[in-house]
């Protein structure tokens, strides 16, 4: 019997007082694709960085091909043979993409000067091996995150590792792109290299693991064969409570249209954009990548310019030129980038929460009413659930999930009549998923119009009361959600 | 899964792509075309101004911040900045005087100087490796502690006597025709400009300057590199310090005052971005130096009011960094 590639006996870590990582044993065999799946904060990216040399564990074993090892740094475990394709890509956007393949492991002549064919050659020859062709000599910055994160595992494999770990490695990425990557998994599973994910999508997890491993608050719960479970168990098994209620039941008698954008158009991003929000109804925002739905939304908020259209909110024509106009009117975004575009990450959760609503918390001379900010923001940090039950926490150390909550606390504070939410549940895990689901449906019975826009269709079919479908920057069709399919929606968004 | 030929079909992909590159020319080609421009235009307004004696005067004048500009460029590029080398200039052309004047020969005078400011170099990596400071703020403690200690050792007077024969050929001596310091630069930008651009060693500055945090996980000794970008930033300054020391044979705290600031102007207006670290040529900072070296001598020929020069170098400078922001908006579109 061959000998597993990796094997973890009982590896626990803690940071200060608390245990992320208890007791977990792991194989690892040659050649197979393993998906790593569990709620936020279940110790799946540690136990990954763990394997990947950027932690130690406190107490365990790590045999690597039969031998134990003892990994001190990245270097160690990149040059044994284990690399991780980090979520956040990391290569240089100014060298070439043979450079940063192999980046300080330059083909170079007896004085270190670089042998540039000799590079490109190379590069092109681990292309071939992988079924890709990429120009190696073009510069990383200008190539999509799908391309980048090809030249990235391209990276690894040169640097000839055994084991590749991918952290939510579709995240970023569109349909096409998506595929090319299994397509690349496929290859390397081939070359018996032990493929190793960290995914929040089931669905993929079933297309391409051989083997699921589930952790819940540090401890291993599963391994599972992709082949004998299904599903549902795994997401139990994740939460260790059946979810039933991942959607909120929908509206089935929504109110009247009270909000309509009409010919809405931006050359090059969108054109001629017209719908209406009913009062207490989600609507929906389908379609691929780069549709256009963001950008609507965007010129909506005023946070881009529009050339055309009208906006209309309670029979008032608006103008907004800006997002300040668009908050004051009662237009809420809550941008698809929480990190960049929407939190102040180094700041207190309180002020997080009143940033959109800052007038309503001053005095006349402009001085902030503290009492007055605690008191709301500790209203909404209940209401959201956001854990811990505090307001005075930077929201940088908070999990995704709660600060996606704080993001949607933020414009609630802001009190909109329509909020638009882009991409809501963008790598939260499972239970804040079904929390912040039930708060966007909270929103709608509460008379906000509320607009989702998602990528995800089993979230935009299982949310949503209509479905605007966007194609190359035009709604193709708006569609009744009522028994509606993946594949009608599909027909709509590709064409 | 071609990617490479995907790309060639797809306009809306190859079009900023190309643009990338021809913007990445321009920026250069901009600076070259100004730089004729102005040769020839003082040319014209100037009768001597293209004669031997006087481009010997105008590169003379701006030679000491053009080598210490090479330094700045890698620390730059690296994400960092050194301030200290305005310091690093008169304090290393006042202890070289010093050791004459306790006699010692000149090549061991000069040793022990590069040593004295490799130690600056040192400090100053020290602070921004271990100790976290930002460079910006490292550099300015290490700038005016050494100014100080310059004026403390010289008690703020000139250092004049003593200095042995020979070590004047450094500022003053001629090599192929060429002043020495002039000769000196040249070489040390060819020889800087292509170890940046082909050798190993060198190339980590870019991925270090990108991302540290990724040049580390692939295996880049960051802070060792970064220690010495600012050793070689402080060495290159202590050489324009003892070839100032040798030019005027003297040693005087008035020297490289605010030369930090031209210095970062000229590796600025050539391209190198001080906003995100990770990009720059050696071939860029070149023309920044050839501007301001014109610059600084036109004004004196064309006998103009000097105070409108930093408006010109202002005004440059903020265009050559819009033009640097413009190709990077460009860039970002395409991701």
């Amino acid at each position: 019997m061959n000998e597993p590639l990796l094997q973890l006996e009982k590896i626990s870590k803690s940071f200060a007082a608390n245990r992320v990582l208890d007791s977990v044993s792991l194989e690892v065999e040659r050649g197979l694709c393993y998906a790593v799946v569990g709620e936020n904060g279940a110790g799946k990216s540690t136990l990954m960085k763990i394997i990947g040399g950027i932690y130690k564990p406190d107490t365990g074993k790590i045999i690597f091909e039969g031998k134990e090892v003892n990994f001190n740094n990245p270097k160690d475990a990149i040059y044994a043979g284990i690399s991780i394709v980090h979520q956040e890509l990391s290569l240089a956007s100014n060298l070439s993409v043979a450079q940063n393949i192999f980046c300080h492991r330059e083909v170079t002549n007896a004085l270190g000067f670089i042998k540039w064919k000799d590079l490109y050659q190379r590069a092109n020859q681990l292309f071939e091996t992988m079924g890709v062709k990429i120009d190696p000599r073009a510069l990383c910055g200008s190539l999509s995150v799908g391309i980048q994160q090809i030249v990235e595992i391209a990276k690894a494999l040169s640097l000839d590792s055994k084991i590749i770990i991918m952290d939510e490695p579709t995240s970023a990425l569109s349909e096409n792109e998506v595929d090319h990557l299994y397509q690349i998994v496929a290859t390397l599973k081939e070359r018996n290299v032990a493929v190793i994910f960290i995914s929040h999508k089931l669905t993929e997890v079933f297309r391409i693991a051989e083997k699921i491993i589930v952790l819940r608050d540090g401890k291993l719960i599963g391994n599972l064969e992709t082949t004998e479970t299904n599903r549902d168990d795994v997401i139990s098994m994740m939460v260790g409570r059946p979810i039933t209620d991942l959607f909120p039941a929908k509206n089935t008698s929504p109110g009247e249209e009270f909000f309509f954008v009409e010919g809405l158009t931006r050359q090059g991003q969108f054109a001629d954009i017209s719908f209406s929000l009913r009062r207490n109804e989600i609507l929906g925002f389908a379609g691929l990548v780069g549709a256009g739905r963001t950008e609507t939304a965007r010129a909506i908020f005023g946070a881009d310019p529009k050339d055309t259209g009208t906006i209309i909110l309670d029979g008032k024509k608006l103008t907004i030129r800006n997002p300040m106009e668009a908050i004051a009117e009662g237009i809420c975004y809550l941008t698809e980038d929480r990190k960049t575009l929407g939190l102040f990450l180094t700041m207190k959760t309180r002020f997080n929460i009143i940033a959109a609503s800052l007038n309503e918390f001053v005095n006349k001379l402009g001085f902030f009413r503290f009492p007055q900010i605690k008191e709301r923001s500790l209203e909404y940090v209940d209401l959201m659930q956001i854990r811990p039950f505090n307001d005075d926490i930077n929201v940088i150390n908070l999990s995704g999930g709660n600060q996606q909550k704080v993001l949607l606390a933020k414009w609630l504070c802001a009190e909109p009549k329509v909020l638009i939410v882009d991409e809501p549940t963008r790598g939260v895990d499972i239970g804040a998923k079904a929390k912040i689901h039930q708060d966007l449906r909270q929103l709608a019975n509460k008379g906000i119009g509320v607009i989702v826009i998602s990528s995800e269709l089993p979230e935009v079919l299982g949310l949503c009361d209509r479905i605007a479908v966007f194609c190359e920057g035009r709604i193709t069709k708006i569609l009744e959600n009522r028994d509606l399919s993946q594949t009608e929606i599909m027909k709509y968004a590709a064409k | 899964m071609d990617y490479a030929n995907e790309k060639k079909e797809d306009s809306f992909l190859t079009r900023p792509v190309k643009s990338v590159f021809r913007i990445l020319g321009i920026q250069n080609s901009v600076l070259i075309g100004l730089n004729l421009f102005l040769f020839i235009l003082m040319s014209i307004v100037v009768p001597y101004f293209f004669s031997p004696a006087n481009i010997e005067v105008l590169f003379m004048g701006f030679i000491f911040e053009a080598i210490m500009a090479l330094g700045m460029t890698l620390v730059i590029i690296a994400g960092g900045i050194d301030l200290s080398v305005s310091a690093v200039l008169p304090f290393s052309a006042i202890v070289v005087a010093f050791f004459f004047k306790a006699n010692f020969p000149v090549i061991i005078a000069i040793v022990l100087t590069y040593i004295i400011a490799a130690g600056i170099g040192l400090f100053n990596a020290w602070m921004s490796n271990t100790l976290r400071v930002h460079p910006f703020i490292a550099t300015l403690a290490t700038m005016l502690t050494v100014r100080g200690l310059a004026l403390a050792i010289s008690n703020g007077e000139n250092v004049t006597s003593d200095f042995p024969k020979g070590f004047s050929f450094l500022g003053q001596g001629k090599v192929l025709g060429l002043t020495f310091p002039i000769f000196l630069f040249i070489i040390l930008s060819i020889v800087i400009g292509v170890l940046l651009k082909h050798h190993r060693f060198f190339q980590q500055v870019y991925f270090i300057g990108d991302n540290p945090k990724s040049a580390k996980l692939s295996g880049i000794r960051v802070e060792a590199f970064m220690s010495f970008i600012f050793v070689l930033s402080a060495v290159l300054a202590c050489t324009a310090g003892i070839l100032t020391a040798a030019r005027f044979e003297n040693a005087s705290n008035s020297y490289g005052i605010n030369s930090e600031l031209r210095v970062i102007t000229a590796v600025v207006i050539g391209g190198t971005s001080i906003v995100k670290g990770g990009t720059g040529t050696i071939f860029g900072t070149v023309l920044g130096i050839i501007f301001m070296s014109i610059i600084y001598n036109a004004f004196v020929m064309a006998g103009i009011n000097p105070y409108y020069e930093t408006i010109v170098i202002g005004t440059i400078l903020l265009g050559a960094v819009f033009m640097v922001e413009m190709f990077k908006n460009k860039q970002m579109k395409i991701k």
